[in-house]
């Protein structure tokens, strides 16, 4: 017993080293966002700030215009989530209760697409952009982006719980399915639907390569743009700067997720692959 | 009569509810895989009036270009140390933490959940501190053992490692997460039982865990691998732009580079289609041996 114990201990102390080297990063860019950068050069593993500074926030405000950037950014997440969740509802609403012919098929055509590579669509998609005029949009961002499929297949997996007994009433009422959506599974699903919508929100907030290719002028930039902006130059990074910006691009998916973290955990526990 | 006409217009409402995501897929992702494949014939700089048709010479060019083989072996060794990294050592913590661990470890899969919020534009900078040999702490922790941190950025091999580890930083909590909802569905009597035969614990995961949660592993070794590609190309942006000398581009930042860097459709066409027959080959494997037990349970 006393084995087991001292093992128990042991795999205890792992998990919690294990933890803190992945926790670390964050707390790393948040305590030197705070230092001056002659202090972030030298600090080496001195984690917290001797004489705290928002020297770099301010250096931020006066340089570029983070709070349009933050509102791009916000923006194009925001409708990227509305509409993916929207498009993915209504088609995993007719994976689960209709039948018809082909179901399995298109099924099956549609969830593929998670195995696309970004590297096959970037190309048509980027002249397909410019042709519309909506390169250097945040629009042009957003458009590519409203539907999923792993949405549908995470969606499709919540709604197959919902008892079907539950929809005969309505169906024998001749209730439109549109209000039998609204009024019954929605409801019931909710809880998947708001964790599945602050992942797309916080999946496109953090969105990168795409967004790199479409915006070009500052004002139009979002976050992850923006941070990049100040370490492309060879050796001139400012860290505390570079690091209060990854800041500010971390604090909303984490206040997301302190508040809803049960959810979003147990959306991704339970759901989608089950052994 | 009334009934006919009724299924019909179930089967119309059906295809209706679909039809605002299967148009969203077709103009962007099912139309631009078609014209990459088109692309892939034709010599263009995606800018020129005119398209030369070249035929197959985009994908010989490609094939015979060294520089390919070495992108390929740079993307063999991402895919064998993200393997290693958010694969098998998380499902192998995900059995400790479910069947040895006791008390209180419930915290860890939520901690461990966090990283996975978080931007890889973010993760790639912060990493890039962190590991910077003068003024980063892992250099100065090294030093106090008395061993050099070499500059990473420069030195072949290991410029890959430190970009993986930012993918690892990203991906390692929500697959451990997902490995251990596989494992819930093991029954504990089972595990148990073992136990008390005195089986020793790598028996039980091998003999027992593994052959029950096989479905879930396949899943996440398989996303481990399609999107650890992806996942890389962003740090590689950022911080390396492939180099030094090409020693840090995957097969995926090739096209992009051969693309957005050489204006070069034609190439850059053909070498991502070779990437998605790679892809597939791996999604034919997942529906072989993992889509039976998944999607289509009922």
């Amino acid at each position: 017993m006393k084995i087991r114990d001292r093992q128990n201990i042991l795999w205890h102390i792992t998990f919690i080293v294990l933890v803190l080297l992945f926790l670390y990063p964050i707390i790393y860019a948040f305590f030197t966002s705070f230092k001056t950068l002659p202090e972030a050069l030298n600090s080496t593993t001195k984690l917290l700030p001797k004489e705290p500074t928002t020297e770099a926030y301010s250096n931020i405000l006066s340089k570029i215009p983070i709070v349009r950037i933050t509102i791009n950014t916000f923006v194009i997440a925001t409708i990227v989530t509305v509409f993916k969740v929207i498009t993915g509802v209504l088609a995993s609403y007719s994976f689960v209760f209709f039948e018809f012919k082909g179901k399995k098929a298109m099924y099956f055509v549609l969830i593929s697409t998670i195995f696309i590579p970004f590297t096959v669509t970037m190309i048509p998609n980027f002249i397909t952009i410019s042709n519309i005029g909506l390169r250097d949009q945040i629009l042009g961002v957003a458009l590519p982006q409203l539907a999923d499929a792993t949405g549908i297949f995470l969606l499709r997996q919540h709604m197959r719980g919902i008892p079907k007994s539950l929809l005969e009433v309505a169906k024998l009422e001749k209730t439109p399915h549109l209000k039998i959506l609204r009024t019954i599974v929605v409801p019931i699903i909710k809880p998947a639907i708001l964790s599945i919508g602050i992942i797309f929100f916080i999946n496109s907030w953090n969105e990168f390569v795409w967004p790199s290719l479409i915006l070009k002028s500052q004002e139009n930039y979002t976050l992850s743009l923006a941070l990049q902006m100040f370490v492309s130059s060879e050796g001139g990074t400012d860290i505390p700067v570079a690091m209060a910006i990854s800041v500010l691009t971390m604090a909303l998916p984490l206040a997301i997720f302190a508040f809803c973290q049960k959810h979003i955990i147990n959306t991704f526990a339970q759901s989608g692959i089950k052994g | 009569m009334k009934k006919m006409k009724e299924t019909k217009r179930e089967k119309l409402l059906a295809w209706l509810f679909i039809a605002p995501a299967t148009a969203a897929f077709i103009a962007f992702m099912f139309w631009p895989l078609v014209y990459t494949v088109y692309l892939s014939f034709l010599k263009w700089n995606m800018v020129a009036p005119t398209k030369k048709v070249v035929g197959l010479k985009n994908y010989v060019d490609v094939l015979t270009d060294p520089l390919t083989a070495k992108l390929l072996g740079n993307t063999l060794i991402y895919i064998v140390f993200l393997v290693i990294m958010i694969f098998a050592l998380p499902y192998i913590l995900a059995f400790v933490n479910t069947f040895i661990m006791k008390k209180g470890k419930g915290i860890y899969k939520t901690l461990l959940f966090i990283p996975s919020l978080i931007s890889l534009v973010v993760g790639a900078i912060v990493l890039q501190f962190i590991f910077n040999p003068i003024s980063g702490p892992v250099g100065a922790v090294l030093g106090r053992f008395g061993i050099t941190m070499p500059s990473w950025s420069k030195t072949k091999g290991l410029v890959i490692i430190v970009i993986s580890l930012v993918a690892v930083f990203k991906t390692f909590g929500y697959n451990f997460l997902v490995l251990l909802s596989g494992m819930s569905g093991v029954s504990t009597e089972l595990i148990e039982a073992a136990r008390l035969e005195k089986t020793p614990n790598r028996k039980i995961f091998r003999k027992i865990v593994m052959p029950l949660t096989s479905s879930t592993a396949i899943y996440v070794l398989i996303m481990s691998i399609v999107q650890g590609m992806q996942y890389v190309f962003t740090p590689i942006k950022v911080l390396t732009q492939g180099g030094p000398n090409d020693a840090s581009s995957n097969i995926i930042y090739g096209v992009y580079q051969e693309a957005f860097g050489f204006y070069n459709s034609g190439k850059a066409s053909a070498l991502s289609i070779i990437t998605m027959v790679v892809f597939l080959i791996l999604l034919f494997l997942e529906f072989r041996y993992v889509e039976k037990g998944v999607y289509y349970e009922n």
